[in-house]
Parts: C-alpha cells; sequence; structure tokens
C-alpha cells in the first residue's frame, strides 16, 4: 500500500518572494510533505504529462495537491488547468488556485474550469502563515486525494 | 454580517444529529440547511416548488453533500449540478460520506467534487473537521458567483 507514504505537493509559482514566503510557511507549520516548486505552467505541464525526466514518478511522483498561481510566464494558470480538464486521470488531482488576483471574473473562470478552490493570497508574512496551516490542514490531513495510478516507466 | 448559508444533503438522521452538534459548537457566521434526499438537494437548488423562496431558501455558498441519498444519489445530484450552464455549475461541492472505496472517490472527483471527506469515527474527530471546514471554506476561499436562472 502507498497511503503512508507522504504526498507530493505541487506549487507552480513563479515569483520568488511568493514562492519563498509559501515554501517557508510550510516549514513553519511542519508540513513534512515534499513540496515540488516549479516556477512556470509549461514546466509544471511537463511534470503533469511525465516529459522526459519526469517520466520516473518514483523520482517525481504525481501531486496529491496543486497549489497554483495563475499569472505564469508562458502557459497561464487557466491554461493549465484547461489542458488539465480533458486528461485522464491528471484532471482528478484537486487544484487550489492560489494567486493575487481576487476578480470576480478571474475567480468564475476558475472555477468554470474545475479549479476546486480559490485562495487569494495575502499581503502579509503572518496571514501567508496562516493561510499554509489551513491548506496543510485541510487538503493534506482531511481531504482524500484521488487515488492515482503510478505510470510512465516507475517499475 | 450575513451568515453564509451551507446546504447539508444527508439522510442518516444519527449522522445528521452529530453533524449539526459538531457545527453548532462553533461559533457563528454560517445557517446551515437540511435535505434528505438527492431529488429534495435539486429542486432547492433549481428554486423549484417551495424553494422558489430565496428569503427563507437561500442559494448556498457550498454544499456538503452525502453519497448515498434516497432517490436521488450523491452522484447524481453531482452530475445534475455541473451540468448546469447559468453558474450554478460553479457551486462547490464537497462530498461528505462514510464510503472510503477508491472507486467513489474517483468519480466524485470525476464528477467535479471540489473535496471528498470521509465521516469520521468520532465525535470529536468530527467537531474537528468541522472546525477545519469552517477555516478553510468559510475564512479563506473565494466563492464564484452563482446566477440561479437554470437551462433545462
Amino acid at each position: 500500500m502507498q497511503t503512508e507514504i507522504l504526498r507530493t505537493i505541487l506549487l507552480v509559482e513563479d515569483e520568488s518572494t511568493d514562492a519563498t514566503l509559501l515554501l517557508r510557511g510550510f516549514e513553519k507549520a511542519q508540513v513534512m510533505n515534499p513540496v515540488v516548486h516549479l516556477t512556470s505552467g509549461d514546466e509544471a505541464l511537463g511534470y503533469l504529462a511525465g516529459v522526459r525526466e519526469y517520466g520516473d514518478r518514483r523520482k517525481y511522483p504525481l501531486p496529491a495537491l496543486i497549489l497554483l498561481d495563475l499569472k505564469l510566464p508562458g502557459m497561464t494558470g487557466i491554461q493549465l488547468l484547461q489542458w488539465m480538464r480533458v486528461q485522464g486521470e491528471i484532471r482528478r488531482i484537486p487544484v487550489v488556485v492560489l494567486t493575487s488576483d481576487s476578480n470576480p471574473d478571474t475567480i468564475d473562470a476558475a472555477y468554470d474550469l474545475g479549479a476546486n478552490s480559490y485562495l487569494v493570497k495575502p499581503g502579509n508574512t503572518a496571514d501567508i502563515a496562516r493561510m499554509v496551516q489551513a491548506i496543510q490542514r485541510y487538503w493534506v490531513k482531511l481531504n482524500e486525494p484521488p487515488q492515482l495510478v503510478m505510470r510512465a516507466g516507475q517499475e | 454580517m450575513p451568515l453564509t448559508p451551507v446546504l447539508l444533503v444527508e439522510d442518516d438522521p444519527t449522522d445528521f444529529r452529530l453533524i449539526q452538534r459538531a457545527f453548532n459548537k462553533l461559533s457563528n457566521g454560517f445557517q446551515m440547511f437540511r435535505l434528505t434526499n438527492g431529488d429534495e438537494a435539486v429542486e432547492y437548488l433549481a428554486g423549484d416548488g417551495p424553494y422558489e423562496n430565496r428569503g427563507a431558501y437561500p442559494m448556498p455558498a457550498i454544499l456538503l453533500l452525502d453519497l448515498k441519498l434516497p432517490r436521488r444519489s450523491g452522484f447524481e445530484v453531482l452530475e445534475w449540478l455541473r451540468r448546469q450552464v447559468s453558474g450554478l455549475n460553479r457551486l462547490p461541492v464537497i462530498i461528505l460520506t462514510s464510503s472510503r472505496h477508491s472507486t467513489d472517490i474517483n468519480r466524485a472527483y470525476d464528477l467535479g467534487a471540489n473535496s471528498y471527506l470521509v465521516k469520521p469515527d468520532t465525535g470529536a474527530q468530527l467537531e474537528e473537521l468541522a472546525a477545519q471546514f469552517r477555516t478553510y471554506w468559510l475564512r479563506m476561499n473565494e466563492f464564484p458567483s452563482l446566477r440561479p436562472e437554470i437551462a433545462r
């Protein structure tokens, strides 16, 4: 059984300041799960699709949760969501949008494309730490993730 | 501040009492409405019959949905909801069930469930679940806009 293996969290965030704060928040919340940090939508797509070295699912397991910024270089977060929706089991992976964009039209568009939740990045460090802790308690500890078949040359 | 309406669809009276007790221990901020079968859930969300009165039966911000329900199952309610085209399709749905079967979990995500929670065994765990649910969904999450007109 692989249920005891700590599930991977994928963070897609291009801004290094935000990424640092979020990663520090994970440390402070004592999140033991491995967090993979990627900085563009194209890289995230490559990871999820198992392109090249990412085909090694032992090293690069499919995440149980994706924290997705929307404004990304190249492919945007919205475009990545769109792509995910037409994939096989990848479409089941919960996606929490984590962005500074609080425009109601953007929020609606994200839900229309199947975002599981939408969070607006708080402005200060303490609130970011609180948000990360809530993400950990809810999505990592409480929520049942979909069962994904590891594949693409992992054996 | 207006109370956030939460719609709970749960047919089992014992489970309902336990869930209600756990949620009632939290300070206010939301108002829970309860239905006991899948057909009622669809009627409520569509605003049919008595549910046309949105003063008494407000559109929920979030739906807590059991899977095994009389008449229409939770899966069928979810399928119906995601087929709507007017904004109602965006309503966040949290599955709250006793089933831990991977086929149920995967099917729920495939049909567009936002999250999947398994009913805990003890009252203390259920209170913890209610507290995390409240912190995450009612305090942090940004909700979509729902326009209740239904395309049939």
